[in-house]
């Protein structure tokens, strides 16, 4: 770890451990046989955010994270019934991110930030193997993800069967994450240590065939997690010890014959014990072209703010945070994607754009003086083979 | 809320077992609309972990649609 160490290290491996779940795989139904190719590819991925506007700094720099993101993997059959996959990632940070919420000579809020010369590395390695049968598919995914300050190993087992003849899906999931934190000292204070998480996790949903053009789908997760919840590279952050998460996420596909394009709608309503609660909404529209296929979309994004968010936090409280990320505030994307296939090679590159604003969210509350607007750029390329 | 959650998740798939939501009747010939690429709920799987990854690293909730495996973590 760079002595000026990221303080959104910990924070970031801890959704990054959230998001390994694979409760929240809720993709449609596997084709009930190996991929009949190996796959190899490459992605790589630039995620930008803005500055932060001066006026919402007291101290510190405007500029915040850089992420560059490179995927690596193969997939492949394995006899009749078998699939194995190797994922490798490797994430490298750099930029300054909110220390804490504080006032200026006039009362009003602003962000004294943590320095300009943060870095950081991570390194993911995931396992998975899937197993084929008539009606169903089952997978089991283990991962270890490293980094100097945060230590996460993750398993996971999910399994799809199919019913009424093939046209209805069920799925479900369950995964278990064991992380360890070891915050390092770097331009800002620390003053925790060896702390830990288990999280776990699970998935049920139904997807069902309502006609030759038309599919939809109803899931349920449930999380829970049990330990060092907090971002100890923020200065006033001290959450409960235990976050049970509920989300229930619904999709649509239809696909327009005459226009040779499919619709793309999905919906995701979020609770969770710590008060927080938000609405999810993303249309795409994917066109398909000669060899090519273009998908813009766009989402939206609505949260309330935690029971224990304030803009300047209160020490005087049994739990408190000023993380901007826990405020009310709304937030839009436009994206597209553009896949090309030339036989056994797909090029795919994809650009998206996210806006947040405390008036644009559904909800009440203090607007956070900090919140983020990014950009995020990826190519990608794929080979398969026999 | 929670409650109101489970009853959902819970009803929705009845009602599909119960048949009380209007379906045809699809032969697996038939299918090759469904089939396509863009007719998956992810077209691309670690496309799609990667993009649910970032929203999940700036915002409060996690998931739901889309967001899995591992991510940039973008924080």
């Amino acid at each position: 770890m760079n002595p000026l160490h990221s303080n959104s290290a910990f924070v970031r491996s801890l959704t990054r451990t959230l998001a390994t779940l694979p409760a929240y795989q809720t993709g449609a139904a596997l084709a009930d046989a190996p991929p009949a190719f190996t796959e190899v590819g490459v992605r790589y991925s630039h995620y930008s955010e803005d500055d932060i506007d001066a006026s919402s700094v007291i101290f510190g720099a405007t500029s915040r994270y850089d992420i560059d993101i490179t995927q690596l993997w193969i997939e492949a059959p394995v006899g009749a019934s078998w699939s194995v996959a190797l994922d490798v990632q490797n994430d490298y940070q750099t930029g300054a991110s909110p220390w804490f919420v504080g006032t200026d000579q006039n009362g009003q809020p602003g962000v004294i930030m943590s320095g300009a010369s943060i870095q950081d590395n991570r390194v993911e390695v995931g396992v998975a193997t899937r197993y084929f049968w008539a009606d169903g598919n089952a997978g089991l995914n283990v991962s270890h993800s490293d980094e100097d300050d945060y230590e996460a190993l993750s398993m996971a087992f999910d399994a799809s069967w199919n019913t009424a003849g093939n046209t209805r899906t069920w799925t479900t999931s369950v995964s278990n994450s064991r992380d360890k934190v070891n915050p390092t000292q770097g331009v800002i204070p620390v003053f925790v240590t060896n702390e830990a998480l288990d999280t776990q996790s699970g998935y049920f949903g139904v997807s069902q065939i309502l006609s030759r053009t038309t599919i939809v789908r109803v899931g349920l997760n449930y999380t829970y997690s049990d330990g060092y919840l907090s971002d100890p590279y923020k200065l006033n952050d001290q959450r409960p010890q235990s976050h049970e998460r509920i989300a229930l996420s619904t999709g649509y596909r239809h696909f327009l014959i005459d226009a040779n394009a499919s619709v793309h709608f999905d919906y995701r309503y979020y609770a969770d014990s710590w008060g927080v609660d938000s609405h999810t909404v993303e249309l795409g529209w994917a066109q398909h072209f000669e060899r090519t296929t273009l998908t813009p979309y766009f989402r939206y994004y609505s949260q309330r703010e935690a029971d224990f968010f304030q803009v300047v936090a209160d020490l005087n409280e049994p739990h408190f945070a000023d993380d901007y990320r826990l405020s009310s505030y709304g937030a839009m994307t436009l994206g597209a994607r553009w896949a090309i296939n030339l036989g056994d090679w797909t090029f795919e590159i994809e650009g998206e754009r996210y806006w947040s604003d405390a008036n644009w969210g559904l909800y009440d509350g203090d607007p956070a003086p900090a919140l983020v607007d990014f950009w995020r750029g990826t190519i990608a390329i794929m080979w398969r083979f026999d | 809320m929670k409650n109101a959650l489970c009853t959902v998740g819970i009803v929705a798939p009845l009602l599909l077992q119960t048949g009380c939501v209007q379906m045809e009747s699809v032969e697996a010939w038939d299918r090759g609309y469904l089939a396509e690429d863009t007719m998956q709920w992810e077209t691309d799987a670690r496309s799609a972990r990667l993009k649910g990854h970032v929203y999940t690293s700036k915002e409060a909730s996690t998931g739901g649609s889309g967001a899995a495996g591992g991510g940039c973590g973008c924080n």
